[in-house]
């Protein structure tokens, strides 16, 4: 082997793990977005459309889902890719040891990001060391550079034969993943598929002359054994990894090792960090070394197999170790780098003082200056006592902080709306009283002040949904764009009780909330006139990867109301598609090019889903309707309050990635249902009514007027893609037809 | 010999943009350092301080240019900028973005004021100051104001030419969206061609402010654990007026018929409706809110309800309060 052309490019740490699986050209790629690592997929995705490419690129209904596809490929007898973050991760967790206990080698990138309660979406370790224990192996890049050669290393060394076990490719998130570099990378892709090699598996399910069980169940003894060969495995891997690394330096003249070191040999204050740090780490070292100060810095790549003999032997000769960890073990030794790396020590018999410090939590940066004062903190300890493990860079708070003051809690009065709601005759309800202008007395539930883009039609829409409700209303919004921009800490734009929780769970939390205040209330201990309306707010996002608690909700007919708003798109995470886009729709997992025009399947029908659960009442509603869309709320809280689950959908405008005009949101909403693309409609306890038929009104417009109003569908007027409209057309033609007939039939 | 006309301890010449989601300063950024690359070589790093992709809220923009053979060991955000680009004269009221400025930083502000006026908005002592209308120019041509912002950045830079700027913009901007390329790459020439750069006199009573890494009033001693909020709607202290792009919409009270519709599609919630003798009556609209989608516009029957261009009008003045005093209340103890 020699060393290959390379060239220069300014790229991201994501851009280029997105590039490198191009180069190789992996078989399938299973996915689903989570920021910061969807610009994986999204990349890839854009080089497919190009023509780069021809990765089987197939979304996931959630990280869990993603990581079956990818489990259930790898069994396939081909490359797999995967990449996710923080909760999604975890989301994934249980796959993890499935994968590499049945030993299917794959590659997923983790792009580091903290895991927590109060949401945040940026870097720290707390996701990957969740990891360490799941059997994969785990290499970790501190800058774009090692992102794109490990991930080229990556399969090589989880496919060689004295391995066969899947392995993750890390990196911090946005100060890797989303910062340009000036890196080089091969000019060939063929360079990159020789070093990697062609796949070659042990076992394929679905090889049917050469049938296999496999994932047998598998209890004692049986299972011990299983994880001796795993065990043995690692202690076989940093032999693997030195060698793959080995071979890459001569094509692209960039070495490697396990562990990483910087001015080490006589430095008294060594820092042990990990991830993009290191770079700032190392900068400092290099500033304190021209003032004459012994110091150094280690930061291991392989963190499985954890290389305890090369950490100890690099560390053994100073005089104290700064250990930084980016999360917490909460009340363990630390962070579990540093306790695995005190236990290293410890093996070897080497008894250096170290100090723990956990910093950069959240995404917090870590400062060249503040990378010197833990080296200074490092000497003092070699005379002195100071804290073992302790925070750094984090603050107090000022004495005279508090949160910014906010309004005053709204009665029920002010949030009374003069509707009347009453069961008639025909066993259907009848709602009277509603009048636009009169309705601006109701005080609003948002506050002003969010930051959604402009033009967005999330909060327009849930708004006018919520004209509807009467008196208080507890809401739970999924993850998305409406809980992002209305609740950055320490602000809300929620003027009555919000709860947030993850976007597949919030069905279920709702329904706890709503089933705690019923028990309460039987057991008085909330006065028994009390009366809240339990309202769960998502995007299309969280009603794919949510689908399944909304449907136990559904199931189990708690009282509440499941709302989605549909942007037809994970618009949070930077506008992938979702499997509400429609087909053909522009995005950016769903990329416009030679190869590809957009999403490859049809959109999802989320309201009939549910209306398959015979919830009592099921509707759809867009803001450009509003009395139509004001009606079905009244009747939604009616039915969540007096009989059980209610599932409304509305579809939303979102500009920034329809590439549509900002103040055309509700004009486009309106194309939508005039071409009978989104039908406005209600299930009530079983019977279908169409609430508006552009057809009975000589309205009905054709699917190109939808279509010319937005950047993401421009594509699809053009001849060469007559098919695509063609095919939406009749799908859109058939599913109306249907939920006329419907309408016309009560039986249906 | 150098390519770069000054550079700090670490060979770094370095650029910060201050501005809101939607302006393209993330792209402007990358676009800055390819051409740094492509036509110089130099050695180059761009990244971006936002989080979830949002239009209208802060930004800010890191490009490093170093020699050729330098490598940019400097990864964290950029304190002291050899150039300060403001891509919203509003921000300056809602974000303290002249921090780490010194007299050697040339700060670029898109606004339509002089040089004079901004040292007077921004509180800089003296220095270099430049004011480009970008958003003006925008509006006109039809573009972001991204590649007019770097054809003032060409100038005030020196070594990174007009031509450098055009060819890159040809390479991106050209392959996505070809027909946006003619209208930008002269807006381009206009950014460079109508910067107003003067090195404004001293004014004592200014002083300039250090970078500060972080110092909340929230910290572990009083935030409320769990990170529970129990001030409803407090985002009513916001302003987002440097959300806009240049235009509101305008009220005339006397077309108006009170039908509501603009408060159903508002998306910032700021469309102000009052009781009179048991009646709801259209006032106005509170532009702290507004972001300027004009969806209100739009759907009002009666042109009750107008495009405007944000600066030929007193906005100030034409603002109803949704809020009050009276409203509010303090929960955090």
């Amino acid at each position: 082997m020699s060393k290959k052309e390379q060239v220069f490019m300014v790229e991201s740490g994501n851009e280029l793990a997105a590039l490198a699986a191009s180069q190789i050209n992996y078989h399938v790629m299973g996915y689903f977005p989570i920021t910061p690592s969807t610009q994986i997929a999204e990349y890839l995705d854009e080089l497919k459309a190009k023509g780069k490419n021809t990765v089987n690129m197939v979304p996931g209904d959630g990280e869990h889902g993603a990581a079956g596809i990818c489990y259930g490929a790898s069994t396939a007898g081909g490359r797999v890719l995967n990449a996710t973050s923080a909760n999604g991760l975890l989301y994934a967790l249980e796959q993890l040891p499935v994968q590499s206990g049945t030993r299917f080698p794959m590659v997923l990138n983790v792009v580091n990001r903290t895991v927590s309660g109060p949401l945040d979406i940026k870097c720290d370790h707390s996701d990957i060391m969740m990891a360490l224990n799941t059997g994969w192996l785990i290499i970790m890049g501190k800058d774009p550079q090692e992102v794109y050669d490990f991930n080229i290393c990556a399969p090589r060394i989880s496919e060689h034969s004295d391995i066969r076990l899947p392995i993750i490719v890390s990196s911090d998130g946005f100060f890797t993943s989303h910062q340009k570099r000036r890196v080089s990378i091969f000019k060939d892709e063929k360079v990159v598929q020789d070093f990697v090699g062609s796949f070659k598996y042990n076992y394929s399910s679905v090889d049917p002359k050469n049938p296999v069980t496999i994932g047998c169940y598998m209890n004692d003894p049986d299972l011990g054994n299983n994880h001796v060969q795993m065990a043995e495995v690692f202690d076989k891997a940093k032999k693997v990894i030195k060698d793959v690394f080995a071979d890459y330096e001569k094509i692209s003249g960039r070495k490697y090792d396990l562990v990483g070191k910087h001015k080490t040999e006589d430095a008294e204050v060594i820092i042990f960090a990990a991830g993009s740090s290191v770079e700032t780490v190392i900068t400092a070292v290099d500033n304190m070394r021209e003032q004459g100060k012994k110091v150094g810095v280690v930061w291991p790549i392989a963190i499985r197999p954890f290389p305890k003999e090369e950490i100890a032997a690099a560390l053994k000769n100073a005089k104290t170790i700064v250990a930084l960890d980016r999360q917490d073990a909460y009340n363990g030794l630390g962070g579990n780098l540093s306790a695995e790396m005190k236990a290293a020590l410890q093996e070897e018999g080497i008894t250096t003082k170290v100090i723990t410090r956990i910093y950069g939590l959240g995404g917090r940066e870590l400062y060249i200056e503040e990378a010197e004062e833990l080296f200074e903190l490092g000497f003092k300890a070699i005379k002195d006592n100071v804290k073992k493990v302790d925070y750094y860079t984090v603050d107090a708070g000022k004495k005279e902080g508090k949160i910014p003051a906010g309004l005053k809690p709204m009665s029920f009065e002010m949030q009374d709306n003069g509707i009347k709601v009453e069961m008639g005759a025909d066993e259907k309800l009848q709602v009277s009283g509603i009048n636009l202008r009169n309705l601006t007395k109701q005080a609003k539930r948002f506050a002003p002040g969010h930051g959604a883009c402009n033009g967005c039609g999330i909060f327009s829409g849930i708004n006018t949904f919520m004209r509807g409700l009467k008196g208080h209303v507890v809401v739970l919004f999924h993850t998305g764009c409406g809980m992002v921009v209305s609740t950055g800490y320490p602000f809300t734009s929620h003027k009555g009780t919000y709860v947030h929780n993850l976007f597949q769970n919030g069905a279920a939390t709702i329904s706890g909330i709503s089933e705690m205040f019923k028990e309460r209330q039987r057991r008085g201990e909330i006065p028994a006139d009390e009366q809240l309306t339990f309202l769960m707010v998502t995007g299309d996002g969280g009603a794919d990867i949510g689908m399944g608690p909304i449907i136990g909700t559904a199931n189990r007919n708690n009282n509440v109301i499941i709302l989605e708003y549909d942007n037809e798109g994970y618009m949070n995470t930077g506008n992938q598609l979702s499997y509400s886009t429609p087909l053909g729709h522009a995005t950016s997992t769903s990329h416009v090019g030679i190869a590809q025009q957009g999403k490859t399947f049809q959109h999802k029908d989320t309201a009939q889903i549910l209306a398959g659960t015979h919830i009592p009442y099921i509707f759809t509603g867009v803001e450009s309707q509003p009395v139509d869309l004001i009606k079905k709320a009244a009747k939604a809280q009616w039915y969540a309050n007096n009989v059980g689950t209610v599932y409304g959908k509305i579809l939303s405008a979102c500009p920034l990635n329809w590439r549509s005009e900002d103040k055309m949101g509700t004009k486009i909403l309106d194309a939508a249902v005039f071409c009978n693309f989104f039908p406005l409609y209600e299930v009530e306890k079983g019977i279908t009514t169409l609430t508006l038929d552009p057809e009975k009104m000589n309205k009905k417009a054709p699917l190109a007027d939808w279509f010319k109003m937005m950047g993401k569908t421009k594509h699809l007027l053009k001849s060469e893609n007559k098919a695509i409209l063609e095919a939406s057309e009749k799908e859109i033609a058939r599913r109306f037809k249907r939920l006329k007939a419907m309408s016309e039939h009560p039986d249906l | 010999m150098a390519i770069l006309p000054k550079t700090d301890k670490y060979g770094l010449y370095e650029i910060r943009f201050e501005s809101i989601g939607g302006l393209g300063a993330n792209l402007a950024g990358k676009m800055l350092a390819e051409a740094g690359l492509k036509y110089l070589g130099l050695n180059v790093s761009s990244f971006s301080s936002y989080g979830s992709e949002k239009k209208g809220s802060p930004v800010k923009s890191f490009i490093r240019f170093a020699e050729p053979n330098t490598p940019i060991k400097v990864n964290s955000p950029v304190e002291t900028p050899n150039i300060l680009v403001v891509f919203h004269e509003n921000l300056i009221k809602s974000m303290p973005v002249t921090l780490g400025c010194t007299e050697d930083t040339v700060i670029i502000v898109n606004s339509r004021k002089s040089p004079e006026e901004l040292q007077d908005i921004l509180k800089i002592p003296k220095g270099k100051i430049a004011s480009i209308d970008a958003t003006g120019i925008a509006l006109e041509a039809k573009v972001k104001i991204n590649g007019i912002i770097l054809g003032a950045i060409a100038k005030a830079a020196g070594f990174i030419t007009l031509e450098h700027i055009n060819g890159i913009f040809e390479e991106i901007i050209g392959a996505k969206y070809p027909d946006l390329l003619k209208a930008n790459i002269n807006a381009i020439k206009k950014g460079y061609d109508e910067l107003n750069l003067k090195e404004v006199a001293l004014k004592k009573d200014y002083a300039f402010k250090p970078f500060v890494k972080a110092d909340p009033a929230l910290g572990y001693t009083n935030q409320i654990p769990g990170g529970i909020v129990p001030n409803p709607g407090n985002t009513v202290n916001k302003d987002l007026s440097a959300g806009r792009s240049g235009m509101i919409p305008v009220f005339h009270k006397d077309k108006c018929i009170n039908c509501a519709l603009c408060d159903v599609v508002c998306s910032d919630l700021c469309i102000v409706f009052k009781e009179e003798n048991g009646q709801m009556f259209m006032k106005g609209v509170d532009y702290q809110f507004c972001k300027g989608c004009l969806k209100c516009v739009v759907i009002c029957p009666k042109q009750a309800l107008t495009e405007g261009v944000e600066t030929e009008h007193d906005v100030k003045a034409m603002t109803v309060k949704l809020f009050s005093e009276s409203d509010m209340a303090q929960n955090h103890k």
